[in-house]
């Protein structure tokens, strides 16, 4: 009986590797969106158009305008002629500096010097950015004006900024992105599967096979599972060799983080697979479970903060897990306690989702 | 037999849409989907980064240093936790526990009562992108409220900075997320939706009966998109009425606008899927590559979250390629920002650009298919 297993578990591994899509999919697609999104993605806000309003014989206020564009968060657009109010509205300007009237340093002198900043709140994360930069540029303009050193102030913090001091990009997305490619290639590799070959009537074939009902399951999951851990070994070797992303922790941890996960998502796809009657709802089986899996893995906004009672879907998504394993083992070099919670979590949705794929691929079969 | 005949095209849609309704439940899940996530959502994206443990070693136990804690108590920000040393915040970092520390040494109180200088250790855990820079940005608002609460001379802010939010004065996450969100949704699934159209006629063989009717390759695409056109404006329908009563997400801007920016949309997208389609001619396949060009592309790089404008120069030009890139800017810009379609000219452009493109290229691909 064995040997028939084994030899079932061959044939799956060499019809799924004979696709040369199948390469594409596994290899070239993933190293390309690594690429992508490792060198574009930042969510630190850059390149604010910024519109300062002030009479050309103000010198005062330009020098309070060079310093926001030597700041380098700004970037500086033409102000003439038109009212700051319509520089934002017509989207020419993200922000406008607008400086009293009456001469900038005069109305200072007089402690009415108010400067107004108007901000484009459309894009409410660019908002708090620019008037946290304002703000950190008026304290310092106002030192070095008054011919202080910013740390003159009787009190100040000394910030460390631990595992990723530069505060560089790759180093906060790339963990992040590498947990969404494994998550995306496996489930669209699995969640077709089968209802392909029951709408094409190869399924049958198969059932008619001299094995039981585990060794066929067994057999179509157990190639994708491989496939997947090489795509997750994949990802994470480019992320250490392209962008640098530090891998601190032990190698064992990262392979039993990886093999859970692939393990979850394989038995997830599989399950969507066996539950749709046609390959369209197996398609948006897919979609139902990667678009809130991705959406809730921590790396697009804090998962943290959710009210109550959304929080459980947060619980029951395993790419948040995995997300967090990831970058504890590769920044942080891996917390014990951390990766036991994680990895029981994982595990324990591993067993679930294995469970109920077989339940119900059983329950096709009879 | 020459040219595009309406009819011909009309009863292609007709067939179409018996196809949809035949699938009650794909046909549901297409039209409730987009309002489910959108509602779900909505209320689950917060940037506002709050309530964050913050380990804090105070060895120096004065009413400074105390009154230090306090500030960060009372900012709203953040959750203090003693801890008896520094290898325990360290630890307390490592695991997650934490998301910063504070450190406060001995003589901290003394340096500040004397009229010296004092200065605290603030460690941040740099691995989470969405707490480090938040927490980074609170950090001058507290050195300012702390030299308050020191009584010490504080270096009054000679200038007053006055800032008016437009558009948005509370900066109301939800107006940011749910016209972004629609886009998304409405996006991924009309590339989908006909991703696998075309492909199942092939794999049933039923395209080789289209194909022998008098059928030209035009009316086939045009018949097979228009009823998801149809679709698709119902679902952005639906999830308007939800964004604006039940999360008072305004709308400002001209609904002619909005429909003709959605239609373009629509267009694109759903043409996108017919490419696919029309290249992989397997449903498996179509589906695995609209996943891969629909789902992280519109995500990550439609300006969603993550803003276009701090990419890199290449992956600026980039983006510009996704459709989803465009809608976004004419969703947010009509609904919240009222903009005309003066201001919006360069992304309706670029959106009709793109439908042309993707259009032709569904169309070229299929005649040539047709004519061995």
């Amino acid at each position: 009986m064995k040997r028939t297993l084994l030899a079932f578990i061959r044939k799956e591994f060499a019809q799924a590797l004979r696709d040369p899509r199948m390469k594409l999919i596994l290899f070239v697609m993933p190293m390309i969106q690594m690429t992508v999104f490792g060198l574009a993605l930042s969510s630190e806000i850059k390149n604010i158009k910024l519109a300062s309003v002030y009479a050309p014989s103000d010198a005062a206020a330009r020098r309070l305008a060079q310093r926001f564009t030597a700041s380098g968060w700004f970037l500086p657009v033409a102000a003439e002629g038109l009212a700051p109010e319509d520089l934002v509205v017509s989207g020419a300007a993200d922000a406008a500096l607008v400086f009293p009237a009456g001469g900038f340093a005069r109305q200072a002198a007089r402690g009415r010097g108010g400067v107004q900043l108007l901000v484009d709140g459309t894009s409410v994360t660019r908002a708090r950015s620019v008037e946290a930069y304002a703000r950190a540029i008026f304290a310092a303009h106002a030192a070095a004006e008054a011919g202080l050193p910013v740390s003159a102030a009787p009190f100040g913090f000394d910030v460390r900024i631990i595992y990723n001091p530069e505060m560089e990009s790759p180093v906060f997305m790339v963990p992040g992105v590498m947990g969404m490619i494994v998550c995306l290639v496996t489930i669209i590799l699995t969640s077709m599967s089968l209802t392909r070959e029951r709408e094409l009537g190869t399924f049958e074939t198969i059932v008619s096979a001299p094995l039981e009902n585990y060794e066929i399951l067994l057999g179509k999951t157990l190639p994708y599972i491989v496939l997947g851990l090489a795509n997750a070994a994949l990802v994470i070797a480019a992320g250490f060799f392209i962008f640098g992303v530090p891998v601190r922790g032990d190698l064992w941890r990262l392979f039993s983080a990886a093999l859970a996960f692939v393990i979850t998502t394989v038995s997830v796809g599989t399950l969507i697979s066996t539950v749709s009657k046609n390959q369209q709802q197996a398609m948006l089986g897919g979609f139902i479970f990667l678009f809130p899996a991705v959406l809730m893995s921590g790396i697009m906004y804090p998962v943290e903060n959710m009210p109550a009672l959304l929080k459980p879907v947060v619980y029951a998504n395993p790419l948040y897990y995995f997300t967090t394993l990831l970058r504890n083992i590769l920044l942080k070099g891996g917390d014990h306690a951390v990766f036991v919670f994680n990895m029981s979590a994982l595990a324990a949705m591993a067993v679930a989702a294995g469970a109920a794929a077989y339940g119900r691929f059983r329950q096709t079969l009879n | 037999m020459t040219g595009f005949d309406l009819h011909r095209a009309a009863a292609v849609a007709r067939k179409e849409v018996m196809h949809i309704l035949r699938d009650p439940f794909t046909l549901a899940l297409v039209l409730g989907l987009p309002v489910v996530l959108v509602v779900f959502f909505g209320f689950a994206i917060d940037f506002d980064v709050k309530n964050l443990a913050l380990g804090v070693y105070d060895r120096d136990n004065t009413r400074h240093s105390r009154q230090l804690v306090s500030v960060f108590e009372s900012s709203g920000y953040f959750l203090p936790g003693a801890v008896d040393s520094p290898a325990a915040a360290a630890r307390g970092l490592d695991s997650g526990r934490y998301s910063a520390a504070l450190l406060v040494e001995p003589g901290f109180g003394r340096g500040l009562g004397g009229g010296g200088r004092a200065r605290v250790q603030f460690i941040v855990d740099g691995t989470d992108n969405s707490k480090a820079q938040a927490v980074l940005g609170y950090l001058p608002g507290l050195t300012g409220a702390a030299l308050r609460k020191f009584g010490a001379a504080v270096p009054a802010d000679p200038v007053p900075l006055k800032t008016r939010f437009m558009y948005n004065p509370e900066l109301n996450s939800r107006w940011f997320v749910i016209p972004g969100l629609a886009v998304i949704i409405i996006g991924l699934l009309s590339i989908l939706m006909t991703a696998l159209t075309v492909a199942r006629e092939w794999e049933n063989g039923s395209m080789e009966l289209l194909l022998s009717t008098p059928l030209r390759p035009a009316e086939i695409i045009a018949g097979k998109i228009a009823p998801y056109v149809g679709l698709i404006l119902a679902g952005v329908f639906f999830v308007n009425l939800v964004a604006r009563f039940g999360f008072g997400v305004p709308f400002r801007g001209s609904h002619l606008l909005f429909l003709g920016g959605t239609v373009l949309f629509a267009l694109a997208s759903l043409s996108q899927g017919i490419v696919i389609s029309v290249v992989t001619r397997q449903q498996q396949l179509a589906m695995q590559l609209s996943m891969i060009s629909g789902l992280l592309p519109s995500l990550l790089l439609s300006g969603f979250i993550f803003p276009v404008e701090s990419m890199p120069v290449f992956f600026r030009y980039f983006t510009m390629i996704l459709s989803p890139r465009w809608f976004m800017e004419i969703a947010r810009g009509v609904t919240i920002r009222g903009a005309g379609a003066a201001d919006l000219a360069l992304p309706l452009a670029a959106l009709a650009a793109l439908c042309a493109l993707l259009l032709a290229a569904a169309f070229k691909k299929f005649k040539t298919d047709l004519e061995p």
